[in-house]
């Protein structure tokens, strides 16, 4: 513990010398920030609808269109300067280790992403200036503030209150089968994430197709050319390919580490995109109140309803299917629940007395939710949250089987598909992506439940009292 | 000095409108608070006293402004509040958002239950420091000794700056609202019933400790209670409130010895008294309780009045008077069922003497209302008996008309103005109303 001073005593304050320097607040750069958004989308609509079909300022003779992707890039440096930037510099000296964090991280993949699409243009693999054959894409760059974005604001302040950390720990320790999930899951999302940018995908080697798992075998009918021990007409498996090869000969374990990335990139963006949609969402209606409650959370009952299916058919449709806008779609019409979630919770928490002393305290209405709303809503967010994810998971799962998924891509659920026409001699292809996909939502399931009982010390409190 | 109060609260209202339909349409009012005046001087503690739901938690939230008060003033005169600047309004009512944010440093408030009075997801230390931080303080390292000393002071360590809310009993999570609350240096703390939560064995501790950091700091309070006992330890003076309004006001001693307000009477009567001499009969109010929404006319505590007046008409014993009123009000709000009733003493076979049901109808609704089998007025007898006549026969309305037509106390006709017994005491009763003593009015002749 620190040494304690004990001249500095609370009736001795000079409190007007200290309101004398406190730093003004920052309603003006928050107009300054919605105005920009609205110049840029006017122009937006303005290039969509006006100048459809031509460059976006021929009108003013010059002839440069934005590309979809500068547009993606203005808003984005837009919102780091005015969200992140700018107060990161007007607090400087005193800004949390979490915010100053984020965003030294987020301006550094930005100068990234301005190298990667402008200078390089997408030409050549991102890194290849020093040698590594990573070709970033868009939806990296997502999953990538993603990873971010918990790192600062889930990892790190488990860290920086190890009082409350060794809490939770003691009593989620309590919860076996949650122990072994998570080991599972760090696992599953650990190497899903390190793991593709080393190993190379595999390669299509059409001789060594339906190779069985280590220690299975298949008949020989099957196999054009053996790897292993061929015997009595069947073809024993190797630890090349230990978990066996596809009907084109692609490495079965790779392909599912490569699924694992896609599931963490499914899970970590949809669900940021799910939960920041949902929490402001949430929190508004509950704050505003009348008619902006009541419209907000008509918009949501509508949303619940929507066939989210049928549109993904019609944007299949137009645009053919990609993963990156199956994870914005699934994001965008997911926060529904997300936000009634908040919204309710928000609502028992503002009749709380500690949310009064707060207000009395002075503090602004965005301190409140910040600092005592979100995080006491947290618990329940968390708990939503793994439901949530094994939700995406299986839809994703559920598409690429029935052959409306992204088939460029390795996920699990178009691994599985691949192998259905097999499925009755070469059994591997479908059930090892199958038994992964089973016991990742296995495991979310089991630390749902855990968290729900670790992360409520209220509940605790009062059970023991 | 300039004997100017502290605080000055003139004719607070609170009203919250009842909406309906789609469109928000106002259909009336709860008028929780409705028109409250009393002064707090610089280091006084005032009791604020009144049964739940009487509006006292609602007059502290709206004096502090955590809540919009209808109308009124709340004059503040800090001793060196930078809310209050000299060109500026000293009405917090009318305070803008940069002055409402400095009077947060002058008025703090403690709250009733410890249990949900701080964050649960925070160490109690930051919930301490925010308020600092909030007022601009960017040091984290001061902010921290402040409040690790200001721990100490209120009986804790500093040790305990890190940790929960939940590693607590309830009474350390109100010494460390108590230290929330001092950590501005306020002029006015707001108490909302500080120790009704906590266990009876650590009132007394906590309580001694508001006093202790009271004086040493020279604040003021005020003090909101339920319980009449709580507040004659702590409180120079007391102000009692009924449905909205301050029924009666005065120095503790003056109102613990000599109440001028037929409810304190009856508060008083409950609390305990060590001193057997003074043996004080306890008072049981009966009677509707009204709601805010539709006060009584006249005074607003004539439904449930053991004292409430008799007019000159009638001679009538005041406990049967009382009980009366009572089974008037029970028919005019149609709050009495004689259909129910009936169903209820019918138990034997239905052939039954119809005269025979009638008359124990007519003794049960007695009973019920606590009036006896004959009033001690004649004439006053007569008219009940009549209506009874009239409500056995299912004639409603006649019995109403006939009651509220003979039964009327002045109470309910004139509205009370304050009477002022001397040094600040004073009372809203009929019956004290030319200064009279509330002791040297009619007794109740029920002693
Ligand atoms: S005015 Fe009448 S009803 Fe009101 S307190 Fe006095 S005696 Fe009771």
């Amino acid at each position: 513990m620190a040494t304690k001073n004990t001249s500095e005593r609370f009736d001795t304050v000079d409190w007007d010398e200290i309101a004398a320097n406190a730093p003004d607040g920052n309603g003006t750069s928050t107009r300054a920030y919605l105005a920009a958004l609205g110049l840029l989308a006017v122009l937006f609509v303005y290039d969509l609808v006006v100048a459809s079909g031509e460059a976006t300022f021929a009108a003013v003779g010059v002839s440069y269109d934005v590309p979809l992707f500068h547009w993606v890039l203005a808003f984005s440096l837009l919102s780091f300067a005015f969200l992140g930037l700018l107060p990161l510099v007007r607090n400087r000296g005193h800004a949390s280790a979490n915010f100053a964090g984020i965003v030294v991280a987020t301006g550094a993949m930005l100068a990234v992403i301005i190298y990667d699409g402008i200078y390089l243009a997408n030409a050549v693999p991102t890194f290849s200036a020093i040698g590594w054959n990573y070709d970033v894409t868009g939806l990296d760059y997502l999953f990538g503030f993603s990873l971010l974005v918990f790192a600062f604001y889930a990892a790190l302040p488990l860290y920086q209150n190890p009082r409350m950390t060794s809490y939770y720990w003691s009593e989620f320790r309590k919860n076996r089968p949650a122990m072994v999930s998570l080991v599972f899951l760090a696992f599953i999302f650990g190497v899903g994430i390190v793991g593709p940018l080393f190993i190379n995908y595999p390669e299509a080697e059409f001789f060594r197709k339906y190779q069985p798992p280590v220690f299975a075998t298949v008949s020989m009918n099957f196999v054009l050319e053996c790897v292993g021990q061929q015997a009595n007409g069947v073809c024993h498996g190797t630890w090349d390919y230990p978990l066996g090869t596809t009907n084109q000969g692609r490495d079965i374990l790779t392909m599912i580490i490569y699924g694992m990335q896609i599931s963490a990139k499914i899970a970590f963006v949809t669900t940021l995109i799910a939960i920041g949609v949902g929490t402001a969402v949430g929190t508004i209606s509950a704050y505003a109140g009348g008619l902006v409650d009541e419209v907000l959370m008509r918009y949501v009952d509508i949303m619940q309803s929507f066939p989210t299916l049928i549109l993904y058919l019609l944007i299949l449709y137009i645009f053919g299917a990609d993963l990156t806008l199956f994870i914005l779609l699934l994001g965008f019409f997911s926060w529904s629940g997300t936000a009634r979630y908040v919204r309710s919770n928000a609502l028992a928490k503002s009749q709380e007395e500690y949310i009064k002393a707060v207000q009395l305290s002075g503090a602004s209405l965005y301190r409140i939710i910040r600092r005592h709303i979100i995080p006491n809503t947290a618990s329940s967010i968390v708990t939503d949250l793994t439901l949530l994810i094994p939700a995406f998971l299986l839809a994703e799962a559920q598409l690429a089987f029935l052959g409306l998924g992204d088939s460029e891509i390795a996920s699990w659920g178009v691994l599985i598909s691949v192998g259905r026409n097999d499925l009755s001699f070469a059994p591997w292809i479908t059930l090892a992506p199958g038994i992964v996909l089973f016991f990742t939502i296995l495991a979310f399931a089991f630390i749902g439940d855990a968290a729900l009982d670790a992360l409520d010390p209220e509940a605790q409190a009062e059970a023991e009292s | 000095m300039t004997e100017r109060p502290l605080l000055s609260v003139r004719n607070l209202k609170k009203h919250y409108p009842i909406t309906q339909g789609i469109l928000s349409r106002q259909v009336g009012a709860a008028r929780a608070v409705d028109g409250i005046s009393f002064d707090i001087a610089e280091g006084e503690t005032l009791g604020l006293v009144g049964e739940s739901g009487c509006g006292k938690s609602t007059a502290a939230t709206s004096i502090i402004r955590l809540e919009e008060p209808t109308s009124g003033e709340v004059i503040f005169n800090g001793r060196d509040s930078a809310a209050v600047s000299a060109d500026a309004t000293n009405d917090v009512t009318k305070f803008d958002d940069a002055q409402l944010k400095a009077f947060r440093r002058d008025a703090q408030m403690i709250f009733q239950d410890p249990s949900s009075s701080l964050d649960p997801r925070m160490t109690v230390g930051s919930s301490v420091a925010e308020l600092l931080e909030v007022h601009g303080m960017s040091d984290k390292q001061r902010r921290r000794d402040i409040v690790q000393n200001l721990l100490e002071d209120v009986g804790l360590s500093a040790s305990d700056y890190d940790r929960y809310p939940h590693e607590f009993s309830g009474g350390q999570k109100q010494r460390i609202a108590l230290a929330r609350a001092l950590v501005l240096n306020p002029d006015l703390i707001v108490a909302d019933e500080p120790v009704s939560a906590l266990d009876v064995s650590i009132r007394a501790e906590i309580l001694s400790l508001i006093n202790d950091l009271q004086e040493k700091y020279g604040l003021s309070m005020l003090f909101i209670s339920h319980d009449m006992s709580v507040v004659q330890d702590v409180c120079d003076r007391v102000a009692v409130m009924y449905l909205g309004e301050i029924v009666e006001i005065g120095d503790t001693e003056e109102i613990f010895t000599n109440p001028q307000h037929p409810y304190t009477e009856a508060l008083l009567s409950a609390v305990p008294r060590p001193d057997p001499r003074r043996k004080r009969q306890d008072i049981e109010l009966k009677g509707i309780v009204p709601s805010p929404t539709n006060p009584p006319s006249g005074c607003r505590f004539h439904t449930r009045c053991h004292r409430v007046i008799q007019p000159d008409e009638w001679d009538l014993e005041q406990s049967e008077w009382r009980s009366l009123l009572n089974f008037r009000d029970g028919v005019v709000e149609e709050s009495l069922d004689v259909e129910t009733t009936r169903e209820m003493l019918r138990t034997g076979p239905a052939d039954e003497d119809v005269d025979v049901a009638d008359a124990r109808l007519r003794a049960e609704l007695r009973e019920e209302y606590d009036l006896p089998e004959t009033l001690s007025d004649q004439q006053a007898e007569r008219t009940l008996s009549e209506s009874l006549d009239h409500l056995v026969e299912g004639e409603y309305g006649e019995a109403q008309e006939l009651l509220a037509e003979a039964f009327v106390t002045p109470c309910e006709q004139e509205e009370p103005a304050y009477a002022d017994h001397g040094g600040g005491h004073r009372s809203k009763c009929l019956l004290t109303n030319d200064q009279a003593s509330l002791q040297s009015a009619p007794s109740l002749k029920n002693d």
